[in-house]
């Protein structure tokens, strides 16, 4: 599976875009997570790896940003350990290793969709990328 | 239980000295005394190593500047725009760590100026004075590093609770606290403290622990000078009062840190040293996560007595997750449980190497003191002494008779209720004319669902901080069953604080 952040303007949030996808494509699309406010919405996906081209350009053509990226970066300079972000997060992204050293399995973080670790660090280390 | 001494400070100082002690981690202990029994173990171990690194807001640092020429008595003073107090006679200053920036507020603050200073960074220095015959300066601004300061020292008054509260949140919204970020309807929860790790929960009864004892701090050595205030010791919530050279600290034990929409704080790094003086305290120090507990307290409640939810052990906390009214609730720890087996770990080895000696304190920590409440001079108000009859309707009803309701009672608010009486929305006389003015005739078109509410029980205080935070007028007030029992406005809460 590969996953998507799709960024919908406010021009297109009232148009039933992701359904249209779907039919047209005919393929399943897993929605993630999805956030909309009055500046437009953001809508993680997954998608088949072998449907991945077709299906992000058919959101292109229809005016959705498509981007394929990390979606949060964790600065281990200012990172120490502490856990405080660890239950905040839904999908379990953050955990303890052996050392309790604390990680981050960035492939499965929502980024900003979700965004509920971020100013929950006390020392800021963790940063949505835009 | 006073058991026999096995062996004194000096004789444990001479071992170090010879590189002879036999010292372990408070981790460590727990599996030898678990393996061999107390008895062996307390005649093989000399010290035992503990470490902590939390949060602790009460901390600052004492620093002195030196004389300008000509000379200044500082009235006010910022540093890195963060207001430092004046405590002293002229150039002391006390940079207290949750002082909050004036310019980069909640996210910069005097925990970060101690930060820097440890670093070794440049921080700017600006000044006030009333000037006087003596002192005739009343400007001043300069740059400076630890290394111009005569004296920079950690000065905490109270540090390393003993064991702390567990935090969840039963509101149906966020919360941001002292304990982080606790999300609504008991979605997470937070905890402090490294457990079996901690330095008092190994000496709970502060055998080894007082005025003078010779502990980590920061990176380097530093004192314990008393205990720390709102030290409680009857309920296993002893606190220290610290003191240690920040010249010599280092970055990696001292954060400044940032809680949103609560302030900034000081994470301090401490460990002690504590001594197997007896068979007693061989026992005390292999204390594991099983056997410490504390209580999980709904922060959603902001009274000084919140209610407690449950009783939780360290090992269930360090597990990740907690049970709460049946429902599996992930836990983080806000204090770092890496950063504390590194201080354990690093202790160990500065009294490995005979770079530490062990001291006895002068006075042990105080056993029998009590933490009184706060005096207030007159009770805190309630929302029950303001709360009036709320004006209701119900859902089905038209726009206009919810309209005439607000003209012949001249009020702002109609809360919207069901059959029951239970809350289910509510309108504004600006709602009304809104819907006249677009020519709406159905109530439910116009209602708002999203009701922020108050209980008679809660302090006017906090009722009027929801009102100031969601910009809204006034507060529907539900009893247990989410029936409205009356209302309260903005108008009552200024009325009630003119009187
Ligand atoms: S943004 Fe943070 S909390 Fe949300 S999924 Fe990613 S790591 Fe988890
Ligand atoms: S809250 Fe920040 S400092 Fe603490 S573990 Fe998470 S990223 Fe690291």
């Amino acid at each position: 599976m590969v996953k998507v952040l799709l960024k919908f303007s406010d021009k297109v949030t009232d148009q039933p875009i992701t359904s249209q996808v779907i039919k047209e494509k005919g393929v399943t699309i897993n929605i993630l997570s999805a956030h909309v406010d009055q500046q437009g919405g953001e809508m993680l996906i997954e998608i088949p790896e072998d449907e991945a081209e077709g299906v992000i350009e058919a959101f292109r053509s229809k005016g959705v940003k498509v981007e394929l990226r990390r979606l949060i970066e964790v600065n281990k300079e200012k990172c120490f350990d502490c856990g405080g972000c660890i239950s905040l997060c839904p999908v379990n992204v953050i955990t303890y290793d052996a050392e309790y050293s604390v990680v981050f399995d960035e492939e499965k973080c929502l980024g900003s969709t979700c965004a509920l670790c971020i100013d929950a660090c006390p020392v800021r280390a963790i940063e949505l990328i835009t | 239980m006073p058991t026999s001494e096995l062996r004194t400070i000096d004789e444990i100082n001479e071992k170090i000295r010879k590189g002879e002690a036999v010292v372990v981690t408070a981790e460590e202990m727990i599996k030898i005394v678990e393996s061999r029994g107390i008895k062996v173990a307390a005649k093989e171990i000399d010290v035992v190593t503990t470490g902590t690194l939390g949060a602790m807001c009460s901390s600052g640092a004492i620093i002195n500047l030196g004389h300008s020429d000509p000379p200044i008595k500082i009235n006010k003073a910022w540093i890195n725009d963060v207001e430092v107090s004046h405590p002293g006679a002229a150039v002391d200053l006390y940079i207290g760590a949750t002082q909050m920036s004036e310019t980069k507020p909640f996210e910069y603050g005097g925990g970060h100026v101690i930060e820097d200073l440890i670093k070794g960074e440049e921080v700017e220095l600006r000044a006030t004075a009333y000037g006087t015959d003596c002192y005739p300066r009343t400007r001043l601004e300069t740059l400076l590093t630890k290394n111009d300061l005569n004296q920079f020292y950690l000065l905490n008054f109270r540090n390393c609770y003993q064991r702390y509260e567990c935090a969840t949140n039963s509101r149906d919204e966020v919360i941001y606290t002292y304990m982080g970020k606790l999300l609504p309807h008991f979605g997470n929860a937070t905890f402090s403290g490294a457990g079996e790790l901690s330095p008092l929960t190994n000496d709970p009864n502060y055998e080894t622990i007082g005025i003078g004892t010779r502990i980590f701090l920061g990176g380097s050595q530093g004192y314990v000078i008393g205990e720390g205030t709102q030290h409680n010791p009857r309920n296993q919530f002893g606190t220290i009062m610290v003191r240690g050279d920040g010249k010599k600290m280092s970055p990696e034990f001292i954060h400044g840190a940032s809680f949103t929409n609560y302030g900034t704080t000081l994470y301090v790094g401490i460990g002690f040293p504590i001594p197997i003086l007896n068979e007693g305290l061989a026992k005390k120090t292999s204390i594991c996560d099983d056997d410490i507990f504390t209580e999980v307290v709904d922060y959603g409640v902001p009274r000084r007595d919140r209610p407690t939810l449950r009783k939780v052990s360290y090992k269930e906390l360090k597990s990740g997750k907690i049970d709460i009214n049946n429902k599996e609730v992930k836990v983080s720890s806000l204090s770092s449980l890496k950063g504390a087996k590194k201080i354990a770990k690093t202790l160990k080895s500065w009294i490995d190497d005979s770079k530490f000696f062990l001291t006895a304190p002068i006075e042990r920590l105080p056993t029998d003191t009590v933490f009184k409440p706060m005096k207030l001079l007159s009770a805190m108000p309630f929302v029950e002494s303001i709360i009036h009859p709320a004006m209701t309707c119900k859902e089905d009803e038209k726009v206009k008779s919810v309209a005439e309701k607000i003209i012949h009672h001249s009020i702002n608010h109609v809360v919207v209720v069901n059959d029951e009486g239970k809350l289910k929305g509510i309108v504004t006389s600006w709602d009304i004319t809104k819907a006249v003015a677009e020519g709406k005739k159905d109530l439910t078109d116009i209602i708002t669902r999203r009701v922020f509410v108050t209980t008679p029980d809660e302090p006017v205080e906090v009722a009027s901080r929801k009102l100031a935070q969601h910009n809204i007028s006034a507060l529907p007030v539900v009893n247990q069953e989410k029936k409205v029992v009356g209302i309260i406005t903005a108008e009552d809460i200024s009325k009630l604080f003119k009187r």
